[in-house]
This record gives C-alpha cells, structure tokens and sequence, in this order.
C-alpha cells in the first residue's frame, strides 16, 4: 500500500509542471490520411524526445483532439485544448479551412502554433499578423512554383502546350486558382478548361467529359485523397487522352497504389521513403521499428520534424515564455528528411519553414510511387502518355 | 453535340447509384413509416464489407453484393428489434432523434474501429467502358443502373404479386386495419426495414468500387436519396427512378453547361426539393 502511494506520489511529481503540447488533427473525414499519417509521426517524435530526458527535465506530453477536417468541429476543439487542458503550445493542423476557422481563437488567447499543414493563402492573410505562428508546410504558391518548375520542362521535352484544370470548391483548390491560371498563361500554356468540384461527392462525368473536349496535354487537379480513385476511374471509362495526370491532394487513398488505374498519375510530395537524405533515412528505420511498416505520407516525417524541432526549442530557451521560445525556434537550423529547416519571412508571414525547392515530383509505377523529377533526385523516366 | 449526349449519358448513369440508395429509404419511409436518417451509414456498412472481402479475401465485390446484402439485412433486423419498434407510436421528432443517433452511433463506430482513412477497392472492371461512337459508358455505373432498375422492378413485383407485398401495401395503408385482419405487422415492417438496409448496402458495394470505402461515404448519397424520395413522394417506390434520372441529369447538365456548374451541383438537389415543395403546394391549393 506505502509503495502504491510511494509511486503514485512520485508520478504525481514527475508530472507537475511537465509541458503539455496540443496536436489538433483531422483523424477523420476527408483529411484524415494526412492527419492519421502526422499522428504516428508525432507518436515517434515524443518517444525519442521522452527518451532523450524529455522537455525541461519532465516527460513531455501530447493532448490530441479530432477537428474531423471539420471547421465547425476544429473551433471547439482547439478552445477546448487552450483553455480547459491548458496546453503551453499548439501543434498539428492540416486543413485550411480549420485552419483559418480558429485563426481568431489563437489570436485572442496568444497561442503559440507551430503549424504543419494549411497551404492555402487565406490562411497566411489570417495569420499575418500573428506573432506566436511558425508555418512549417510550404505555402500553396510555392507548391505551385515547384509545379510549375515541372510543367515548363515538359513544355520543352514533350511540347506539352494545353491545360486543364479541376479544383476543389474549398479553400485549397479555389484561393489560387486566378493566380494559377495567369501563372500559366504567362508561362505560355494554353489553359483549356478550368472547373469546380465539390469534394468527396465522386461525381466527375461531366468534368472529364468537357476536358475530353477540351484536348488538354495536361490533367491538373487540386482536391482531397477522396477524389483520386473517382476522377482516375472516370479518366479511364472515358478514355480521355492525356499527356500526364497530376494531381496535389495533401495525401492519396489507402492502397490506390496497387490500382492499375493509378498507374502514371503524378503528383506532389515532399517527402518519400526513398529520399536518400541520412536524416530520412534514420525516420523511416525509426518508424519501421516503432509501427512494423513505412509510410509514404509525408505528413508523418513533417509531424515528427514538428515536434521535435519545438522540444529542442522549449529546451534551449529553458522555459515557456513564448517569446523566448520563438526566438529559439526562429533560430532553428537543423538537417531533416526534407532537408536542412531554417525559418524564414514568407510573403506574409514572419516564420514559414520549407518552401518551393523542397518538393518532389513523383509518379505512380508498378505499386509505388517513384520519384521522376527534380532529375537529380529521379529513379526511373516519367512515363508520358501521348 | 457529343458533348451534350454524354453529358445526358453521364447523368443517367450516375442516377442508378441514386436510385438503388433512394428506393430503400422509400421502403423504409413508405412501408414503415419512418424517415432513417441512418439510412447512409448501412450504406456506409456494404461499402466496409466489400472493402474488407477484397483486400483480406479477395473476393469480387460483385460476388461480395449479394454477402452485404443479406449481412446488412441482418443488421437491419436487430436494429429494428432493438430501437426501431419502440418508437413507431411515437411522436415523428423522437423517431427522427433516434435514427439520427443510430447514424452517428454507426459512423462512430466504424471511426474507432477502421480510422477515418479512405479506402479503395481494385477490381479488374473499375475503369471499363463501352464505346458508342464517340460516346462513352461506364462499366460499373452501368452495372449500377441495371442493378437500380431490376430492383425496382422486383420491388414493384413483390409489392404487387406476393402476399408479402399486398401485407406490406395493407401495413402503410392502415396498421390497426392491417391487425385486425390478422397481419403480423411487426414481421412485416421487419422485413421492410431489413430490406430497406440490405438495398443501402448493394448501393454501399457498387460506391465502394466507384468511389471509396469510409465511415462518412453514406452523407452524400443520404442527401441526394431524400432529395429524391421528396420529388417522387413520400414512399411512392415507382417514382424513385424517375427522380433519380432528374436528379442524376438536372446534376450533369448543371456541371457541364453552368459556368463554375463544379460547386454548384450539389445545391441542384435542394433546389429541387424546394421546387418539388411549392409546386405541390401550389398543386394542393387549388
């Protein structure tokens, strides 16, 4: 009984005072491949932190709560981890919409974020003037810089000229889409078809149908894993004749990997098991021996970066005062499966993370994704259907 | 014009998926007199099913239909028994609060149990299709619209030509009629209930090969399938199909020929809801 008390005591103490990190994900809905892929990553992250001494002499703990990609849901969520289990910092957040819901929220308490995900634009023009927010994900434009990187070499080696474009109706697909269609004119491509889509709903006949007629050398979609299967199913029954399939979802199907109807999509990753950098080497023989598999998320390796860039942060400003630990993190130099991270100002934002030349242009082949371009980092030769 | 024609063709074939969700839910809200708001979510249930005889067993969702089916009647069954009977005397509210549970009870449960992931199936059909011409029609939305259409079809012959069926007409008309002349109400609204959830499920493989597996798949085609149980009437079972082709349609022609028609689609349904409303009463009034 003395010794039950004895450690109950000693937990008790252990646990007093120990900083506790929210994770807001979306483990459900449509964005719950990504948010379930940064949740496992974040679960690697804490036990090498934890194993290391923790953060500041304590056992670092994590409160994770569902935003269900749901704005609705996210606001709650996220008031709840600040101001009932009071969480010292945030973390996570994949989504933008969820993202630019509780953008009010973070500013009325001052919530130190440091953010994963939420590309879209919006989402840095509600942050802008949030002094406690490190965006690690790059921004939706320097997404498009390194897809347009791409685009403008298969202008020169396969005289890919037209365009067209399906975009969800959302924040991800729709804030930059003028600015897309004009980066491309400018570029020289003849964009043929531009159209909307509500995601999730799988209903992509009509939209095929007219890029069918439109003769486009490119498919280029902006949606969610929700669509892949639907669009490249459609894309097939109705033969449409196409150069490349590229599509940006933050993360692709379960398994479409082994469907032959994904063979040759391309698409956006920062990361891949088979990035040969030493760190992502290290990341992938870590999450192996923690959850028996590899994944090809990247959401995983940018959770674990996340995390435990902000410990080693919180431990060099040997504390929690938020200023104090922004700029340590501000001053993060560090190599990662990405790549080395260092913050710098964004167009709008003081702190944003990786940027344009971290991507990877991949392409389904035989059950996997294979990187084909940048061409130094390419495996095998991008397939090129017409 | 090809165009135009496909677009026609496009919105047929999607309305089969629409009518094999709406004439369950018809079932339910005709025979039974309750609207299931969890009526997605034993879709959602087919949809796991194929989902799980394909990647662990590998078995065709075609052949896995007819499991999901009698699986999810099953389910159907014991959810009636246990919740639904309970409520059928009372107040219209309390049925709706129940089976809006029962839906959030399901999706929470296949959350906790398989994730939020979405998950595909892979069949060697998925991408087929027949060339007309120009034209072209889709393997497994064909597959679906003749699956619609059939069911119908035996809905309609086992309402009209069995004694089952002239029970279950007897049951809607008048359930204390239907007792006083020896109907065993409860076997029967048991059976239209469970029929009604094994037709979600053959809805639930076919969206599983066309679309994906995941617990929140069932929302979407719940919605179209009210949408059009309104425009045929309530429990009208014959006009499920031709609501479906008007919706399916309306949806297509909207997406192809509206500028930014992609986001608007999916308000089609509630603007023919509301034009279903006030024409009818507007109908009613004179």
């Amino acid at each position: 009984m003395k010794k039950m008390l004895l450690t109950g005591v000693l937990l008790a103490l252990s646990g007093a005072g120990a900083v506790k990190v929210g994770v807001l994900l979306p483990l459900s809905g449509s964005g719950s491949v990504s948010g379930q892929a940064a949740r496992n990553g974040y679960l690697l992250a804490l036990d090498e932190i934890n194993r290391a001494g923790g953060v500041l002499g304590k056992p670092l703990e994590l409160e994770f709560a569902d935003d269900g990609s749901s704005p609705a849901k996210a606001v709650p969520e996220f008031v709840k981890l600040v101001t009932v289990d009071k969480v010292d910092f945030m973390a996570g957040g994949v989504s933008s919409a969820t993202s630019i819901a509780i953008s009010g929220p973070a500013k009325q308490y001052g919530t130190f974020m440091a953010w994963i995900g939420a590309a879209a634009v919006p989402v840095e023009d509600a942050f802008a003037d949030h002094k406690y927010f490190f965006h690690y994900h790059p921004w939706s434009y320097y997404n498009f810089e390194a897809i347009l990187g791409y685009f403008k070499t298969l202008k020169t080696q396969k005289k890919a000229r037209n365009i067209a474009i399906a975009y969800e109706d959302g924040p991800f697909g729709s804030a930059g889409i003028n600015d897309t269609v004009a980066a491309f004119k400018k570029a020289g491509f003849n964009v043929v078809m531009t159209e909307k889509f509500k995601t999730g709903s799988g209903n992509f006949g009509p939209i095929i149908s007219k890029a069918k007629a439109a003769r486009p050398d490119i498919f280029y979609w902006v949606g969610y894993d929700t669509d892949a299967l639907p669009l490249a199913t459609e894309i097939k029954q109705q033969n449409l004749q196409v150069g490349l399939v590229y599509g940006t979802p933050p993360s692709w199907p379960v398994g479409f990997e082994k469907n032959q109807l994904a063979d040759n999509i391309a698409g956006l990753s920062l990361w891949l098991p088979s990035s040969p950098q030493a760190e992502s080497r290290k990341f992938v023989a870590a999450y192996r021996k923690k959850f028996g598999n590899v994944t090809e998320e990247y959401f995983a390796p940018l959770a674990y970066v996340n995390l435990k860039t902000l410990a080693a942060a919180i431990n060099g400003a040997g504390g929690t005062d938020k200023d104090k630990v922004a700029a340590a993190l501000a001053a993060t130099n560090t190599p990662t499966p990405f790549g080395p991270l260092t913050f710098s100002k964004s167009n709008k934002t003081q702190y944003q993370g990786f940027k344009a030349g971290n991507w990877l242009h991949f392409q389904f082949q035989g059950d996997s994704r294979v990187p084909v371009y940048p061409i130094k980092f390419a495996q095998k030769p991008m397939v090129w259907n017409k | 014009m090809d165009l135009f024609f496909q677009t026609l063709l496009n919105g047929l074939l999607q309305s089969g998926i629409y009518a094999l969700v709406a004439s369950g839910l018809a079932l339910a809200v005709g025979v039974v007199g309750i609207v299931n708001f969890a009526h997605g979510e034993f879709l959602m249930l087919g949809a796991f099913l194929t989902w799980g005889l394909s990647t662990y067993l590998g078995v065709d969702p075609l052949v896995s239909l007819p499991l999901a089916a009698v699986a999810v009647f099953a389910v159907g069954a014991l959810t009636y028994r246990v919740s639904i009977r309970h409520v059928l005397l009372a107040p219209e509210l309390n049925q709706m609060l129940l089976t809006f549970g029962l839906g959030i009870l399901l999706q929470n449960l296949a959350l906790m149990l398989l994730g939020g992931n979405t998950r595909t199936v892979t069949t060697g059909y998925q991408g087929s299709s027949i060339s007309l011409g120009e034209l072209s029609v889709g393997g497994p939305k064909l597959i679906a619209f003749g699956f619609a259409a059939a069911i119908l079809a035996g809905l309609y012959a086992v309402l009209y030509r069995t004694t089952l069926g002239r029970q279950m007409r007897a049951v809607a008309q008048n359930r204390r009629g239907s007792q006083l002349i020896g109907i065993d109400v409860d076997r029967v609204y048991l059976i239209a209930f469970g029929v009604s959830c094994g037709l979600a499920a053959v809805a639930g493989v076919l969206v599983a090969v066309l679309l994906f597996a995941s617990p929140t798949v069932g929302l979407v085609f719940a919605l179209k399938a009210f949408a059009i149980i309104v425009m045929a009437g309530l429990g009208n079972l014959t006009g499920v199909l031709w609501a479906s082709v008007v919706l399916g349609v309306s949806e297509a022609l909207v997406q192809t020929y509206v500028p930014g028609g992609g986001g608007w689609s999916d308000a089609v349904f509630f603007l023919l809801i509301f034009a279903t409303l006030v024409f009818r009463s507007f109908r009613g009034s004179r």
